[in-house]
């Protein structure tokens, strides 16, 4: 499950942030995307709408911070589904 | 407010249907496309050729910073901060149009940017930069508050059929009705206008301060003037809900700029810095425009940022996020050079989302 998000994060950032060179497969889930791909406060909310359309979970503004690698975005909506299943 | 206003809605859309609407898609792609922008401010002089109440700069310890005048310590300054990825300034305090030559070094490291200026003094051509030109009611009420004749005239004369200039009006609760002959006559002139509401210094405790009254007022002004001049007023609904409702953009938004904001990791709280003429900063005071008391904050310059930053909370329902986009496209038509803005998108306001009911202005 993880690994399958990581994937599909992978896609929506390279569809949406329009990124080059780096396929979903290639795209290393551990690199630091404020500090190494150069990506900001604006294009994580996008994302996290996407995330929000395809994954049903609301990502806190306060959040964004912490969410700095794919790794760990993909974790953060793995405990939100979590819950949200454990809460149904 | 037509099919607009009513339609507050409450459920929350997907945002791939809400984008599905060509419509919107169109005006979020003109806009995304400057989600890039990374921006920092610098007092460029501790000059000015007049002194108005109220004034910003004129307040606090940036005032008291010796000036660097080096254009090499200013190219290098610029050189830094492309590197550390800011690719727009805004060039303020105290009067920019006194040091023409570091503006025009600014323009040449870093093409994006805004120059606060009183007007007095045209700005070279050679610096690409939009000029926001600032008004502060009629000429008596000028020279009251700014000791200075004839102000919008010469403005007019310095800039005019000048694409760079946008003048901003300040709303204070002293000049709300006198912004009817002003718009009449930058828009006979042919000139561009937009809005900002007087946001108290520090301590400050003058007249010109807003109240829950004036601000009502303030709004419907705009309103007004917004439908009587289309062509040259800059401003949407949503602009006018954001600065004239009765809890400041910080308590409205929360405001992202560092003097506010506790994180360096991502978005303004990391890459936005506030240099005194000594080329120094400090984080503790960086924002927009520092000395400012962040309760009454309701500056045209802070909203552009602070607003536009909330994108995912303005992303609920259709209305909600055509009012957002409204207010983007406003701000970069005010801000960027060559960007112009489209038709609003929305006739009539919406709440800010996340606001109780009982809060709501």
């Amino acid at each position: 499950m993880p690994d399958e998000i990581i994937l599909r994060i992978a896609h929506m950032m390279i569809d949406e942030l329009k990124l080059e060179d780096v396929t979903a497969e290639t795209f290393d889930p551990d690199i630091d995307l404020i500090d190494e791909v150069g990506i900001d406060s604006m294009d994580l909310a996008t994302i996290a709408l996407i995330i929000r359309d395809e994954y049903g979970i609301r990502i806190d503004e306060d959040d964004y911070p912490k969410l700095t690698t794919i790794r760990l975005l993909a974790g953060y909506i793995e405990e939100k589904l979590k819950t949200a299943q454990e809460n149904n | 407010m037509g099919a607009s206003g009513q339609s507050c809605v409450k459920k929350q859309e997907k945002f791939s249907e809400i984008i599905a609407d060509p419509t919107v898609r169109e005006r979020w792609e003109k806009v995304r496309k400057y989600f890039f922008l990374r921006e920092s401010t610098y007092d460029m002089t501790n000059r000015c050729n007049i002194r108005c109440e109220g004034c910003y700069y004129y307040e606090g310890d940036k005032q008291f910073a010796p000036e660097n005048k080096s254009p090499d310590a200013w190219r290098n300054l610029m050189d830094e901060e492309k590197k550390r990825g800011i690719t727009y300034v805004v060039l303020a305090g105290a009067e920019p149009s006194l040091a023409p030559e570091l503006c025009e070094i600014c323009f040449q490291k870093i093409p994006l940017g805004a120059i606060a200026t009183n007007g007095l003094k045209f700005i070279p051509e050679a610096i690409n930069y939009k000029i926001h030109i600032s008004v502060w009611g009629n000429d008596e009420t000028s020279f009251k508050t700014r000791r200075a004749k004839d102000m919008l005239l010469r403005q007019i004369e310095n800039y005019r059929d000048d694409p760079r200039a946008v003048y901003v009006y300040t709303f204070t609760s002293e000049n709300i009705r006198q912004a009817r002959e002003i718009a009449q006559i930058l828009a006979e002139n042919q000139c561009r206008l937009t809005f900002n509401v007087f946001s108290a210094p520090v301590g400050y405790n003058g007249s010109l301060r807003h109240t829950e009254a004036s601000l009502k007022e303030t709004g419907n002004i705009m309103t007004e003037l917004m439908s009587t001049y289309p062509e040259a007023v800059l401003y949407s609904h949503y602009n006018i809900v954001a600065h004239t409702h009765k809890l400041g953009l910080h308590e409205l938004y929360s405001c992202s700029y560092p003097r506010m904001n506790p994180s360096v990791d991502i978005g303004l709280g990391r890459s936005f810095r506030q240099y005194m003429t000594d080329l120094t900063w400090d984080r503790a005071v960086s924002c927009c425009i520092p000395d400012t008391d962040c309760a009454d904050c309701r500056h045209y310059a802070a909203g552009s940022a602070v607003v536009t930053a909330r994108l995912f909370r303005h992303a609920t329902d259709p209305y909600t996020f055509k009012s957002w986009l409204d207010y983007v496209d406003t701000y970069l038509s005010v801000w960027v050079m060559g960007y112009e803005k489209g038709k609003n998108l929305c006739d009539g306001p919406v709440p800010p989302p996340g606001i109780s009911d009982n809060e709501q202005g």
